[in-house]
């Protein structure tokens, strides 16, 4: 079942068109990724999703509430941690989380139970009582991202979550995204860090110039780019013509490279499956095989696939 | 009411942040009533305040009122942070209403008014007390409380209303600079308002002077303290209905500002 579902969803600025007519059906329970390179309309996308700024064409509707004509009912199921932590006048992560609490509603006991237990999950609680302003850049995201994880909204919204943030601490806020989502939060995850997208999404939806590309689970993404997968054979023989031939003839191999006379790169679709097949025939054939090293496309790939363009190359044009 | 509550605290919290700060400020206000007052009750011609005493004990109510007025609009500068670096796209992401985000902070910033202004309006019916023996009744406090707080609340919507129209801050301060000389200059803070009216059937001062001054919410405030102080100038129910309409006003601007402005 949708939990949200965008209609033709589209924002100008001035003459800039930030999103683009956009059609989008986040299910719930689910991870859903949010990629594009910077600028492409992700965080626009969310802050109309969160009721901050307004559509200027279409709508929303985030568990059946239409963002334009019930803006409060929709924002009271949401909770976003932003890109850029919001920390405000207070001085303290413990204060930040305590008044993040209590405007979401959280009686006394439980809102010290739930602050307790983030600050110290996300290694913040010996510097609870400090200034805030003394942290780092990626201390304090982890108390950014700790308001959702006190609130667990019914979808938590996190973006470009673990940026600033050393990989110890990206393993830790990924778990706890995980963890959030298995207690029953629908997760919106917006980033432009593909293996992140890739590692924890159940579906990514890639957006370009305020635009959707396409929208899939990571795994048929991959698989929808012809000759994606590679496998790169390196046989004990030298590989005869004829056999280069029979092996094109194995269903959904693409092409195959002699890239030496006894090296062998193979472009092919789902090579997980054909894998097998591919071993065995070189059995058949008499031909040993020395190595053999198998890759799947990549989120880049994907996104490649569909603009000609690395997601840096799309972030400088 | 409970979320109003909350911004409530975090507007104080915001406040007291910047409490020495605060404390200088009074400091500074209540010195300025002495200095200022002992300078101006030499230069200022007797006829001017002899219905006061003396121009000091007129002078205390009007610098109470602009201590007020500053205190209060000092939200405004705050919302326009906010709105530059984009905190204001997180409060907007609460679970509040956008009246109750809107009211919550008007409120906030007018009884922030109202703490400031606290010991200034202890001190003037002090001063006053030792120097002309007059107290004001306990009615005569609730409508100068009510009256002054009308004005913070209104001050504190006029402000947050330019904070919201603007994401430049030198735009904002240049604003704030020409709302503040008009408003504390065209008012009766500084002379009594029938001296200015008589300036300006002499000829002397501008009629749209005049007229600014008449309907200015300072000048309102500051005559219904003296009003109840000295009994000058007579107290008259209009003072309140301009004071309430300049709250309601600006405050209905604000709502609008949040409800519009910010949301794009």
């Amino acid at each position: 079942m949708a939990i949200i579902q965008t209609v033709d969803l589209t924002k100008k600025f001035g003459n800039f068109t930030a999103v683009d007519h956009l059609n989008l059906s986040i299910e719930e329970g689910e991870i859903f990724g949010l990629l594009g390179p910077n600028g492409a309309g992700k965080t626009t996308t969310l802050l109309m999703l969160v009721t901050v700024i307004k559509p200027t064409k279409g709508t929303a509707y985030v568990d059946g509430y239409d963002i334009t004509r019930e803006p409060d009912k929709a924002r009271r199921l949401i909770g976003m941690a932003f890109q850029d932590p919001k920390l405000m006048w207070v001085v303290t992560p413990w204060d930040v989380l305590n008044w993040h609490a209590k405007v979401c509603g959280l009686s006394s006991l439980e809102r010290k139970k739930r602050v307790k237990w983030a600050l110290t999950e996300l290694g913040l609680w010996e510097n609870r009582h400090k200034s805030v302003h003394t942290f780092s850049g990626g201390m304090r995201k982890r108390v950014e991202i700790a308001k959702i994880l006190i609130q667990r909204p019914k979808i938590a919204i996190v973006d470009e979550p673990t940026t600033q943030i050393d990989i110890v601490g990206k393993h830790r806020i990924w778990n706890m995204i995980r963890t959030l989502r298995d207690e029953g939060s629908t997760i919106i995850l917006a980033t432009n860090e593909l293996y992140e997208a890739d590692l924890l999404s159940d579906r990514v939806a890639i957006m370009h110039k305020g635009k959707l590309l396409v929208c899939d689970s990571p795994k048929k993404l991959k698989d929808s780019i012809v000759g994606g997968d590679l496998i790169e054979v390196i046989l004990e023989k030298e590989a005869p013509k004829t056999l280069i031939e029979e092996l094109e003839k194995i269903d959904k191999i693409v092409e195959v490279l002699v890239l030496k006379p006894n090296h062998l790169r193979i472009y092919l679709n789902r090579a997980e499956e054909i894998l097998p097949q591919i071993t065995e025939f070189f059995i058949k054939t008499h031909l040993p095989i020395q190595s053999i090293r198998m890759s799947e496309p990549s989120l880049d790939d994907v996104f490649a696939h569909y603009t000609g363009l690395t997601i840096e190359e799309a972030e400088k044009r | 009411m409970n979320r109003i509550k909350h911004l409530l605290e975090y507007d104080f919290r915001n406040f007291f942040r910047y409490k020495w700060w605060i404390a200088g400020m009074i400091s500074m206000n209540l010195a300025d009533l002495i200095i200022m007052a002992v300078v101006y009750t030499n230069m200022v011609s007797q006829e001017v305040s002899q219905k006061y005493l003396n121009y000091f004990l007129f002078f205390s109510p009007g610098i109470t009122i602009t201590a007020l007025f500053a205190a209060a609009f000092m939200i405004g500068r705050e919302i326009n942070r906010e709105l530059r670096r984009e905190i204001s796209h997180y409060l907007l992401s609460l679970p509040f209403s956008r009246w109750e985000l809107a009211f919550g902070r008007v409120l906030s910033g007018g009884l922030r008014g109202m703490v400031y202004m606290a010991p200034l309006l202890i001190t003037t019916i002090f001063i006053t007390w030792v120097f002309t023996g007059n107290i004001p009744s306990v009615l005569g406090i609730l409508i100068i409380l009510t009256t002054l707080f009308l004005v913070s609340v209104g001050t504190s919507g006029l402000s947050i209303t330019m904070s919201l129209s603007t994401r430049s801050f030198e735009k904002f301060v240049t604003a704030r600079g020409v709302v503040y000389y008009i408003l504390f200059f065209c008012s009766s803070v500084f002379y009594p308002l029938d001296f200015i009216q008589q300036l300006g059937r002499e000829g002397t001062l501008p009629q749209f002077l005049v007229l600014i001054a008449e309907m200015n919410p300072l000048s309102s405030g500051a005559d219904t303290t003296r009003a109840f102080l000295f009994g000058h100038p007579a107290y008259s129910p209009f003072m309140l209905l301009n004071v309430a309409l300049f709250a309601l006003i600006f405050v209905l601007t604000a709502s609008f500002a949040y409800l519009k402005i910010l949301q794009g």
